[in-house]
């Protein structure tokens, strides 16, 4: 579990004997975790292994078999509590320019219209795309668009952030600079984030916690905490000893 | 003969290209050179949409450079040939063929009787792992099978030069990691002069004899960087990130 | 799960609607309206009936629907053979494109229904007629679907095929027309339908059978009960083809599927 120094911290999702079985197949087999409030925790497992089905567990698109899901002790529900995703690919809306697609979120909420224009405007400063601000989705690159869907989720300051490998098909460079604005975005805000990867090096980078997942039924294999310093150097021989460390866990290929 | 030169197989010389666009003329690509020996396996990296692709399209013979010329074996370089395979990003099997009927469409079209293509399509079906598979249709496979029947399909014309544009570029982090292994023991096995466009550097280091750097659009050469670590190379060892960390300080600052 | 919940659902909420649509239709007539609409009950017997047994007008049910059914096929596979020639050869090549299109466009928006006084100064009122216009029903989309697939396909199969060594005139037969073919199908499947709507039309001109016939025949004699037998063995025949269709093309286009 976490460092000592942080255990003092207050928990924000507990997850209780999390099980989900389609018919006689078992895909998530008993997983069970807590998640601080304002941690990073990263979640990375082999190829194949179930990392949808524990997404959508999570969000509660697939009922789940058996166990809970706590947020702030009660069971969290969907439609109640404040919980943001961003996928992999775009999802933003192709008819709303980008303004209006931050903006989407705290439409939804009734945010009042003053503070809807600030938060928009704040949030289009952090990802630097105001000069963007009138375009159309069809207009912007692949890591634009991931930075609308970053400044979307994070204007409506949700209780929890869920990121389903929101960067696995960008180059590596663009990959640095957002995970970067991440690292910023939720070093400024405090909101608690679970991040889900393939990818061992990102997981590494942004984590301040990393859980490691097994294949099917997959469960928890292992949790490490990561208090490497930020910025981090991912050829520093501490990394790349905790990379080669998840690398050894997780590798199958 | 210990000394025997190696061969050099493929030459451009100061190729431009340009398309047009309804803003006017694009350059994509300017002035390039590169010249490939037998055997050689290159990678071309650079960020973002910058040509590279264009550079494949122009020594498959897909598209003709506006100025410049593309020798590949001496000959110049006027249209598509099965001496020179394509591996494409987006897979581009033929969905309504089995495995075996895309590893031997090339075999079929250049006449070759039945068992004989069957033979050699079953070779390399076998040497990209894919033994069991061969009357799946593409839909039924998973990504990186797909790229396996790919590399499988390009190599079975037996061409002299291997053309691979950012092949593994829509696969997961770890598959993509099998595959580049995958990839060096075929070509170790059936050695053949690649060109490999990727805008993964883990990847062009893991993988290249030689990596060439291009800069953004227009496309050109930036720097050249041979790489003679060991192989099998490992992704964490301290020359490949230091390497690794030099060449993405370069590109960075074209952006 | 989800799959097997739904494979129950399915027919559940099938049986349900039809019953429930059943028993409107009896209820509705009850009153006043039934003088001019029959109940569910006499239109089912007497299809039944005629299926086997009686007759209307001098042929059982079973021969009404062969008659039918065989202007139909006649007139759609005419027009599937001629659509899917005439389709792929103007999505292949400019210059047929160039040629045929401008035509086309005009033919495709004129309904059936509008050449029957031509159809009988050109050809007559035998079969020839029928199957003439049920023809053209199938033909003009038939030709649209496989004009565009042939068009839209995907200009990367034809460069891989290329790089293979594929010369021009092998890509038409090993690229163009199987990548076609979903779209083709998609063009049958609306031409079956469309020709089977037809065959009242095409019965329309002189007839003693089929299915048009009876309709039109029970109009003449006021019968509404034969009127609505014949619209119900016109949608029930309808279904049973589209139902073949999809099974014969799921075979075919076994590669499309990602669940077989």
């Amino acid at each position: 579990m976490g460092a000592g120094e942080a255990s003092n911290r207050q928990i924000k999702v507990k997850v209780n004997h999390l099980t989900k079985k389609f018919g006689d197949l078992l895909v998530l087999d008993d997983i069970s975790f807590d998640v601080e409030k304002g941690d990073l925790l990263c979640v990375v497992g082999p190829t194949g292994c179930g990392k949808t089905t524990f997404l959508n567990s999570l969000t509660k698109i697939y009922d789940v078999t058996s166990g809970e899901i706590l947020l702030d002790g009660h069971p969290a529900d969907p439609k109640k509590d404040h919980i943001a995703y961003i996928f992999q690919g775009n999802s933003t809306m192709p008819w709303l320019t980008v303004e209006q697609n931050v903006a989407f979120g705290l439409d939804i909420r009734h945010t009042p219209k003053k503070e809807k224009k600030e938060l928009t405007d704040r949030y289009l400063e952090i990802v630097g795309l105001t000069k963007y601000r009138k375009y159309y989705p069809k207009q912007l690159s692949a890591s634009m668009l991931q930075r609308v869907s970053i400044a979307r989720a994070f204007a409506t300051e949700p209780e929890l952030l869920l990121m389903d490998e929101p960067y696995g098909q960008l180059d590596i460079e663009l990959r640095f600079k957002l995970e970067d604005e991440l690292v910023r975005l939720w070093q400024m805000t405090g909101t608690t984030v679970i991040f889900i990867t393939h990818n061992i090096e990102e997981a590494v980078y942004l984590g301040e916690n990393i859980m490691i997942l097994t294949n099917k039924p997959t469960t928890v294999k292992e949790r490490l905490a990561n208090r490497l310093p930020r910025p981090r150097d991912i050829a520093a021989p501490e990394f790349v000893r905790l990379r080669e460390q998840v690398t050894d866990l997780i590798r199958w290929w | 003969m210990p000394m025997e030169q190696k061969r050099q197989l493929i030459s451009c010389k100061r190729v431009n290209k340009s398309f047009q666009v309804p803003e006017g003329t694009h350059q994509v690509i300017r002035d390039f050179n590169l010249e490939a020996q037998e055997n050689e396996f290159i990678c071309l990296f650079g960020p973002g949409q910058c040509g590279k692709t264009t550079i494949i399209n122009l020594i498959a013979g897909f598209e003709l450079p506006d100025e410049g010329n593309i020798l590949v074996g001496g000959e110049l370089v006027t249209e598509p040939g099965p001496e020179r395979g394509v591996v494409f990003q987006n897979i581009t099997l033929f969905p309504w063929l089995t495995v075996m009927g895309n590893v031997e469409y090339g075999l079929k079209m250049a006449g070759v009787p039945k068992q004989e293509r069957r033979e050699q399509a079953q070779k390399y079906i076998d040497l990209v792992g894919l033994q069991g598979f061969e009357n799946t249709f593409p839909v039924k496979l998973s990504g990186g099978m797909r790229q396996r029947v790919g590399i499988a399909r390009a190599y079975c014309i037996e061409p002299k030069v291997m053309l691979m544009d950012e092949p593994f570029g829509a696969l997961d982090a770890q598959t993509r990691y099998l595959m580049q292994e995958e990839l060096q023991r075929i070509w170790q096995s059936e050695k053949r002069t690649v060109i490999f466009v990727t805008n993964n550097i883990e990847e062009a280091i893991y993988l290249a004899d030689r990596i060439i750097v291009l800069s953004n659009c227009p496309a050109t050469v930036k720097k050249e960087y041979v790489i003679d670590l060991p192989r099998p190379r490992k992704y964490t060892a301290p020359e490949f990130l230091a390497l690794r960390k030099e060449i993405t300080d370069i590109v960075d600052k074209t952006l | 799960m989800k799959k097997k919940q739904r494979t129950i659902m399915e027919p559940i909420c099938a049986v349900i609607s039809i019953f429930a649509f059943l028993c409107l239709w009896h209820l509705g007539v009850k009153g006043e309206l039934g003088r001019l609409m029959p109940g569910p009950v006499p239109v089912i017997w007497m299809f039944l009936e005629t299926m086997f047994g009686g007759t209307i007008g001098s042929r059982t049910m079973i021969v009404h629907i062969l008659y039918s059914l065989i202007r139909v096929m006649a007139g759609y596979l005419l027009g599937a053979a001629a659509g899917v020639i005439l389709g792929l050869a103007m999505g292949w090549n400019r210059l047929v494109e160039a040629v045929f299109s401008p035509l086309f466009r005009i033919i495709r928006p004129i309904p059936p229904i509008a050449w029957i006084p031509i159809s009988i100064i050109w050809i007559g009122l035998g079969e020839d007629a029928k199957i003439f216009l049920i023809f053209l029903a199938s033909f003009c989309n038939v030709t649209l679907n496989a004009w565009s697939g042939a068009k839209n396909v995907d200009k990367d199969y034809i460069l891989a095929a290329q790089m293979l060594g594929a010369r021009k005139s092998s890509l038409l037969f090993t690229i163009v027309l199987p990548a076609s073919v979903p779209s083709v199908f998609a063009g049958l499947q609306v031409a079956l339908s469309s020709c089977w709507a037809t065959v009242l039309a095409a019965e329309m001109v002189r007839s003693s059978e089929g299915l048009g016939w009876i309709i039109i025949a029970g109009m003449n004699n006021n019968d509404m009960v034969q009127i609505m037998t014949g619209i119900l063995a016109i949608g029930l025949v309808g279904m049973l083809l589209s139902m073949i269709f999809r099974k014969v093309e799921t075979r075919l286009c076994r590669w499309n599927k990602s669940d077989s």
